[in-house]
């Protein structure tokens, strides 16, 4: 049996630096799926190649057996795999409704001249029922006329997990969810992942903070100057030895010993 | 064969003279101040219009004509940064917009002042420089010619050597690491538009005895930096001096073996083709747009 | 139904409006009616962000097109007017292969070179496009009657009529694009394009989309023009040309609908009406220029913004949030 999601020998050269080094794992169906490591372990670059930010040097990303490495990001999202982004990026110009709407481009694809003639009431009336479900979910229906950049840096967070959670994804990629999130935010935005993956979502979370996905994820796979590192259930990474030393000795584990 | 060659060649180095003085004002003032100024074909124009009026009309020696001139444009200069490239700091847009409004404006005050004819200017010096007989230089065309090598050498020693070069420099890489070290912005905007706009001004007080002088003749040239400081890489001196004088060899030799219409579209499609194949530009590095 | 009667009586006064008009204020309408056709297309491609200086020029395309489809082919003015559209937005595809490589200032010098090579072949190329002199005695639109009114197309009035409906049914189309999850799209694109792709919004089609529909009614707009004056030539569509369509765009505010439109008829008038009739016909690129710097500086957001601080005091809830970032 082919496996879901599949991460082989993934390398990334920028010039003379290698930032990620024949970097393989596995994720499952619908599990929650941790990507961790020190700062500058290359995790956002993993990340940015398996959403198709960047092209690979060397290797493949695998998604049900196909290779979508080297695909462009609307073709990799199109195969049901979504990303969200570091930082609050979202059309801050728009309302919080039509953050969702865009969300909702490709199970509704809108087309011009049914737009234009009015053939398409059933689309849009589909489209804002999807959104408004996204919106509901992430329990951001009541801010639906405010515009997005106006909204709170936790509301701003789940607004853009909305955007990606309206477009029916297969698989979430989040870039550090809970960067700037307080406990009770963490905790609600926790809960609401859990339910996701309750609907059939695998989502694979990218994290500098250990401690912050220890209680969330089913498995966990652990890298280091770009290269793997481990990889267990949360007990086995907490207590691995190379991963406490390896967050441990921060970025430069020569001055430990 | 060898004959017209040559004097194309002559040609050629002449047009990349005033070529690359205009293209590296250009790409200073974009450089330091991150606007594309599309006044600068009319700053040119306004060179030459002060030839026109100082050496023409007040009978005061060439050379003096031109250095007034070209003071004269570095205050121009001033002004505009003062005037509205200072308070469309934060829009890169809106300062092209309103480098067009003030294009507009010397533009249709040289008609004004002048009317639309073409003005006639009695020749500096009627010397020519004869290699053999059928290739010639006139001197008033080796004057363009120096006055670009010394003039870009000086600001390449400016850049280099001096403090405020440095600070130019700095301010060109980084606004706001420059602004931290303690370099004013609105100095090196000061000296980068004094003398971006001064070096048009030069060009077009030198070129104005060459040309015909009308209120719109900064089109053209203003087409033709373009197309150099893209080819060039925008934001790069070396780079608007190596694309002059390609673009000026080429274009030259074109109009002298098809036709004038032939080589704009030359230029211009070469232009495009570098857009495509490296839009930054064959100098370039940084992404400033 | 109040907006309905609002609807109703604006129709007639832009019926009616002609009549009290002397003959040359006449044929300025109908360059209004076109230049609105011009700038309102305009602002659907800045909807995705990107600013072009060769839309004036693909309007060009559409008036060259036009006439000779008309002069070469004799195919019949009305068709050939929509086939000068079609020509225009095929044309904007094929240079989106090149131009939609670059990026904001990139693109916008891009478009300026595409723009002025069309020219310069217009201008080089006697055959067809009749060189620097262009093309003369373009076929007028013929002459039919409808019962109640005869139509006779020398007549600005008649014109007017003509171009106005056609017009009419362009801005409506461009404003149901721009009110469906087409145009949302845009403005997605326009906003946060790292977003949208992840979306799934592919940015290339989507730019390409907005150019090419952008292209297509500049494209009517030119044959429009053609098929009144009779004749064009390459210093017809050159940079000042877009320099005012620059202009309207600016000075109206591109963050609504009506903003251009807006700019496009305060400005004709106060160039047509007030300028000529003053005499300051030569003092109009340097009071344009003043103009343009004046609301760049201290009116950055366009008289929309004027009109919308108007109107919000009575309808505070009617505000779209979508601002000009100019």
């Amino acid at each position: 049996m082919t496996q879901f999601l599949e991460v082989d020998n993934l390398t990334m050269r920028f010039g003379g630096l290698t930032a990620v080094d024949g970097l393989s794992f596995k994720v499952d169906h619908g599990e929650i799926h941790g990507l961790i490591g020190p700062n500058g372990a290359g995790k956002t670059t993993t990340f940015n190649m398996i959403s198709g930010f960047y092209k690979p040097t060397e290797g493949q990303v695998r998604l049900r057996g196909e290779n979508i490495s080297g695909l462009k990001m609307h073709e990799v999202a199109r195969r049901g795999v979504v990303r969200t982004f570091q930082h609050s990026t979202l059309f801050a110009e728009l309302t919080v409704m039509e953050n969702a709407l865009v969300g909702t481009h490709m199970p509704f694809r809108p087309n011009i001249f049914a737009a234009i003639i009015g053939w398409d009431r059933d689309d849009r009336h589909g489209a804002e029922a999807r959104a408004s479900e996204a919106l509901e979910f992430f329990g951001l229906d009541h801010l639906k006329g405010d515009l997005a950049g106006d909204l709170s840096h936790g509301h701003q967070r789940a607004l853009g997990m909305a955007v990606a959670y309206a477009s029916h994804p297969d698989v979430m990629l989040l870039d550090e969810p809970f960067t700037g999130m307080n406990p009770e935010e963490t905790r609600q935005m926790m809960d609401l992942m859990r339910k996701l993956r309750e609907d059939g979502i695998t989502i694979l979370i990218v994290e500098h903070d250990m401690q912050a996905i220890m209680g969330l994820c089913d498995t966990i796979t652990c890298m280091s100057f770009g290269k793997f590192l481990a990889e267990g259930g949360p007990e086995e990474i907490r207590n691995h030895p190379a991963v406490i030393e390896a967050y441990l000795g921060g970025g430069a584990p020569c001055c430990l010993r | 064969m060898l004959d017209l060659l040559a004097q194309t060649g002559l040609n050629a180095v002449y047009a990349a003279s005033y070529i690359s003085l205009i293209a590296v004002g250009l790409v200073l003032i974009f450089g330091v101040m991150g606007v594309v100024n599309f006044a600068h074909g009319e700053l040119y124009m306004a060179g030459a219009y002060a030839v026109v009026l100082l050496y023409t009309d007040f009978q005061i020696p060439f050379f003096l004509a031109v250095a007034v001139g070209m003071i004269f444009v570095g205050c121009l200069g001033l002004a505009m940064e003062r005037a509205l490239f200072r308070p469309l700091r934060d829009n890169p847009l809106g300062g092209l917009v309103a480098s067009i409004g003030f294009l507009m404006i010397l533009q249709s005050l040289a008609v004004m002042g002048f009317g639309v004819r073409m003005e006639h200017i009695p020749p500096v010096t009627q010397h020519v420089i004869e290699f053999s007989e059928r290739v010639r230089l006139p001197l008033s065309r080796l004057f363009v010619i120096i006055a670009a090598v010394v003039l870009l050498s000086a600001l390449w020693i400016f850049l280099k050597r001096t403090r405020f070069g440095w600070a130019l420099r700095a301010a060109a890489q980084d606004p706001e690491a420059a602004a931290l070290q303690g370099i004013s912005i609105n100095q090196t905007a000061r000296i980068a538009m004094f003398i971006g706009a001064g070096l048009a001004g030069i060009a077009g007080a030198l070129t104005a005895p060459l040309v015909s002088v009308n209120p719109h003749m900064g089109h053209s040239v203003i087409v033709t930096a373009f197309i150099v400081i893209i080819v060039g890489g925008v934001g790069s001196l070396e780079g608007a001096i190596v694309a002059s004088v390609a673009y000026a060899f080429v274009h030259t030799f074109v109009t002298t073996f098809f036709d004038g219409v032939i080589a704009d579209i030359t230029g211009l499609s070469l232009m495009l083709l570098v857009l495509i194949v490296k839009p930054t530009g064959l100098f370039g590095s940084a992404d400033r747009a | 139904m109040r907006n309905l009667l609002i609807f109703l009586a604006g129709a007639v006064a832009l019926i009616a409006l002609p009549h009290g008009l002397s003959f040359s204020q006449q044929e300025i309408l109908v360059f209004l009616t076109i230049n609105i056709l011009l700038v309102s297309s305009y602002r659907l491609l800045t909807l995705t962000g990107e600013w072009s200086l060769g839309h004036v020029v693909i309007m060009g395309v559409g008036a060259y097109a036009s006439a000779l489809f008309t002069k070469e082919m004799g195919i019949y003015v009305p068709v050939s007017i929509l086939l000068g559209g079609i020509t225009a937005a095929l044309l904007a595809v094929v240079l989106s292969f090149p131009l939609f490589r670059m990026k904001g200032f990139y693109f916008l010098i891009g478009s300026f070179a595409a723009g002025e090579i069309i020219r310069l072949l217009w201008k080089r190329f006697r055959d067809p496009f009749g060189g620097p002199k262009g093309i003369k005695g373009i076929d007028p639109m013929p002459d039919f009657s409808i019962g109640i009114y005869d139509f006779d197309f020398f007549e600005p009035v008649s014109y007017y009529y003509l171009s106005g409906a056609v017009v009419a049914v362009c801005l409506w189309v461009l404003w149901r694009i721009e009110r469906s999850p087409v145009g949302l799209t845009f403005h997605a694109v326009h906003w946060q394009d790292k977003l949208a792709e992840a979306s799934g919004v592919n940015l290339r089609a989507y730019r390409t989309l907005a150019f090419a529909i952008a292209s297509g009614f500049a494209g009517i707009g030119g044959a429009l023009l053609a098929h009144y004056v009779g004749t064009i030539n390459p210093n017809s569509f050159d940079v000042e040309v877009m320099v005012f369509v620059l202009t309207w765009a600016i000075v109206g505010g591109t963050g609504t609908f009506y903003g251009p439109i807006l700019g496009c008829v305060v400005l004709t008038i106060l160039n047509e009406i007030v300028l000529r009739e003053m005499g300051f016909e030569q003092m109009r690129p340097l009071i344009y220029g003043a103009i343009m710097i004046l609301s760049i500086l201290f009116m950055p957001k366009g008289l929309e913004s004027v009109v919308q601080k108007i109107f919000s005091r009575k309808a505070p809830d009617n505000a779209t949030g979508q601002e000009a970032k100019t």
